[in-house]
């Protein structure tokens, strides 16, 4: 404390200790608020189609394509310690070969300050919708679930899965379509 | 150059410098009580290290340059004894001398 140089040193460690401590408040009056929201799914049409999946093995696998509504207010999620959200829309099913199949068909970042409500009608999905086999023919509870990351300023990344799923059956037959 | 800056006086008393740290220290903690709030109320975190960081300028300023109020208790020191050939005077500080140094 005898020179400048020693005290701007006292001075800067110390308000570097006080910002680590607001910091860990910003995390401590966040971390165990509920992010759940309720979620609005409606799947509008559901097609079936088998072709090559030239990824796999020289076999035809199961492609489905899903059209679907959406609507999420997501508002309450958002505070002071929150970036942006990752939404994600996932099927989970079950196969013979696999007790728990996830795909992901669709996702959105949403940062801070954008809108958030989300109301969209007749999305398609952004990723395809393959099976690693015939899984998807005839399987009758697909179950779609929006889930998102909150990203936050400081602290852990949470992993949120959306109050609200829908689970729907898949045709019967290739190469046809089917409304809900 | 450096001689030109050693030439600066930038040290403060003893009850100087316990004053700057008080007051720097007291600056920050009641920045970051003001702007913790202000964030948790406006919900944006950017805020709270705004705060702090003006905080951290405003004592930079009040306590990095020697201001006179840290420089009111200087040390009095003795007066310069002047040097005396006479063995009397010279005989009492050689014995605490080597009693420190032993």
């Amino acid at each position: 404390m005898n020179t400048v140089l020693s005290r701007a040193n006292s001075l800067f460690a110390f308000s570097l200790s006080v910002m680590a401590a607001l910091t860990f408040g910003c995390f401590i009056t966040t971390a165990f608020k509920d992010r759940r929201v309720p979620v609005n799914i409606h799947v509008a049409k559901v097609m079936l189609k088998n072709v090559d999946d030239f990824t796999g093995p020289r076999e035809r696998s199961d492609l489905g394509f899903i059209t679907f509504d959406l609507s999420v207010d997501l508002q309450p999620i958002f505070d002071w310690n929150v970036k942006q959200l990752f939404l994600y829309l996932s099927a989970e099913y079950t196969t013979k070969s696999n007790t728990l199949n996830q795909v992901v068909l669709w996702d959105k970042i949403i940062l801070r300050g954008e809108s958030t409500v989300l109301n969209m009608r007749d999305m398609k999905s952004k990723y395809f919708f393959f099976d690693d086999g015939n899984g998807l023919r005839a399987n009758k509870n697909i179950t779609l679930t929006l889930s998102w990351n909150v990203v936050p300023n400081a602290g852990i990344l949470p992993l949120v899965a959306g109050n609200g799923h829908v689970s729907l059956p898949f045709p019967d037959a290739y190469e046809t379509t089917r409304s809900y | 150059m450096l001689s030109i800056f050693k030439t600066i006086p930038t040290h403060m008393d003893y009850k100087g410098q316990k004053l700057a740290e008080q007051i720097f220290q007291g600056i920050i903690l009641v920045s970051a009580v003001i702007g913790f709030v202000y964030g948790l109320i406006i919900e944006q975190f950017g805020w709270t290290v705004y705060i702090v960081l003006a905080g951290f300028a405003v004592s930079c300023v009040l306590t990095l340059p020697p201001w006179p109020m840290y420089r009111k208790n200087p040390l009095s020191w003795q007066p310069p004894i002047p040097e005396i050939s006479g063995e009397t005077s010279q005989k009492p500080p050689e014995g605490i001398k080597k009693k420190k140094h032993k």
